[in-house]
Parts: structure tokens; sequence; C-alpha cells
């Protein structure tokens, strides 16, 4: 007889806090890999990813700056794909942003665990075919691209991959040129 | 097996429905406008525009194009580049060569030419390959030219695809 009033009580509280707002004010620190190696990796999202029809485009949640494709240039209205023909600063720090910023918690975790599991997150699980990506597979686990971008998340990343995953040339030359913005 | 048929019918009417019902390509397809008048549609009709926003192989549509565009001679005119080839390559190493016609413009069927994206090569040539161009980036995943080579040319477009600098240079 009394188990009843007290469902009731619970299921009233359970539908309060099913209402309560979220806390707008929250944030997420994530624990990043190193932005000063970033400069590779953004080079290889550039040409594999940044094109102008897949995530050069401010339509795009993941938003890819660079050389080949989108420019980020306030004070430069000149710019133009491979005009100038390397990827700024400017255009690096963005795309770390983009990128840090798409999963903060499951980065954070991956970090912290120098690197395993990378599969884990989305920008790993649709670049390497694991999870739905309109623009296919774009890395298999052990090539350059992936050894590049996996090696950045374990906190030491492995620029020779890096630069060899890339075409020889980017926007006409040596594709290192292009590793401009930010490269120590 | 009168039933099945109908089914079908309906499935394909639906699917018809929905396709019509996309207000975002509806809405891509209104801003290019109408046709110039005294050009029929056919493969002269709208250089320079995004050709697989209609070409795109849905039910009721025009002909499907896995890949057609518009190629100019300059940045800074309408003059359309008659007789050029473009060849493309795939990421799986399968290539296929088009010409323009006197509007400039290319396409490629399915049946022709059905890429794996990315296409990693481009190379636009002028008739007699007096002048050659190449593609600076990859194609990640869309068919049509214009989608990405729209005017003006700014941050996000190098403007339409040309084969020759006002002074003769090639594009960089």
């Amino acid at each position: 007889m009394t188990a009843r009033p007290i469902i009731a009580f619970a299921a009233m509280l359970a539908s309060v806090a099913g209402c309560t707002s979220p806390n707008t004010g929250a944030t997420v620190t994530p624990e990043a890999p190193p932005q000063d190696e970033f400069p590779y990796v953004a080079q290889l999202m550039v040409h594999r990813c940044g094109t102008l029809d897949c995530h050069g485009s401010v339509y795009r949640n993941l938003r890819v700056y660079g050389d080949e494709g989108l420019r980020y240039s306030p004070n430069d209205p000149n710019a133009r794909p491979c005009i100038p023909a390397s990827t700024t600063g400017d255009e690096v720090a963005q795309d770390y942003d983009s990128v840090v910023g798409l999963e903060p918690e499951s980065l954070s975790t991956v970090v912290a665990n120098h690197g395993a599991d990378p599969e884990s997150l989305t920008l790993i699980a649709k670049s390497t075919g694991l999870a739905a990506h309109q623009g296919g597979t774009l890395f298999h686990p052990g090539d350059d691209a992936y050894v590049c971008m996996t090696s950045w998340l374990a906190g030491s990343t492995n620029t020779t991959a890096c630069l060899d995953a890339l075409p020889l040339k980017v926007c006409g030359l040596p594709a290192a040129t292009s590793v401009d913005g930010g490269a120590p | 097996m009168r039933r099945s048929c109908a089914v079908m019918v309906a499935l394909a009417a639906l699917t018809a429905l929905s396709a019509g019902c996309d207000p975002v390509k509806s809405d891509a397809i209104n801003a290019l406008g109408g046709e110039t008048p005294g050009v029929r549609n056919g493969p002269l009709h709208r250089p320079g525009q995004p050709c697989t926003l209609c070409h795109d192989g849905e039910i009721g549509d025009p002909p499907a194009f896995s890949v057609a565009g518009t190629i100019y001679e300059t940045p800074a005119d309408a003059s359309v580049a008659a007789g050029a080839t473009v060849s493309m390559l795939d990421s799986v190493d399968a290539g296929y060569e088009a010409g323009t016609n006197s509007a400039g413009n290319f396409y490629v069927t399915p049946g022709q030419w059905s890429p794996r994206f990315p296409i990693v090569r481009v190379v636009v040539s002028s008739v007699g390959g007096g002048t050659v161009v190449t593609m600076q980036s990859d194609v990640g995943r869309n068919g049509s030219c214009a989608t990405c080579h729209f005017d003006p040319a700014g941050l996000d477009s190098p403007g339409h695809v040309y084969l020759a600098l006002p002074d003769g240079g090639t594009p960089p």
C-alpha cells in the first residue's frame, strides 16, 4: 500500500531531473596533442580532407583551411586556393581548433593513454572507414597518413610519415614547403 | 505479381517525391536561373554551372554525369575553350579523357567512367596540346567542376577553370 506513493514521488523526481537544463557554462579543457607538431598533420588534412568540395567548406563541422582549399585570411582578401602556396600559421591554428574541439573528452582520453585506441575518435574512425564517411576510406592502419595522425595523437609526430603521405608537390612547390605556418 | 508491382511503383513514386522535396537542392537549382534564350537543353547549355546538381541520376532528372564542367580560355573573360582535352586519373589509377564542345562543356557518364574519388590528377590541354595545365589539388568527391570553380575567385574558389593567363602564361 505504501509503495505506490513512493513510486509516484520517485517518478516525479525523475521527470523533474529529466527537464533540468544542461549547464551552459560548463567547459572542457582537453588534454590536447602537441600544437608545435601540428603543421605536418594540418598539411596532411589539407590535402586529404580539405578540398573545397569536402571539409574545405565553411558548411562542415570539421572545417579545414589550407593552401589547397579554403583560405583563412582576414587580412588578405586576395588570398586564393594555392595563393599563397603554403598553409599559413593562422590556417594551422584554425585547423588545430577544429580538430581539438571536435570531441574534446574523447581526445583527452586518447592523449592521456599515449595514443591508445585512436579509432575511438570520430576523426580516425571516419577516415579509416570504421564509421560512415561520405568521403570514403582515406587512411589505412599502417600507411603513412595513418602513422602521421596516430603518432601525433600519441604525442610524438612522425613528421617523415606526414611528408611521405603528401604528393611530391603541393600547389606547385615541394610538399615540405607547404608545411609553413607555425612549423618548428 | 500485381501486388509486388504496385509496391515497386509506390516506392519509386515515394523516392521521386522525396528527391523533389530536398529544399537545399531545390534552392540551389533555382539559384541557377533559367536557360539562356536560344540555347535549348543539351550538351551546349548552362556552361560554367555545376552540372551534377541536376545531372545526378535521380528519378525524373536528366542523364547522370560522373564528372562534368566547362573550360574557359582565360580567368578574366567568358571565352570558352572548345576542343580542349580533360584527362583525369582516380585514386585506383583508372583514367578517362574527355573533350570540350563548342560551349566549352565536357561531360562523362557513369557508363563511361565512374571514378573512385578522390580524382588525384586532372590535366587540361588546349587544342593541339600547346597549353597544358595541371590541377593543383585533388577532387575530393564532387564531379562538378563548378561546385568549387565558381566566379568570382576568392577565399573559397579559384574561379572558373581556365587554360592561360591574360599574358599567355599558365595558371599557378
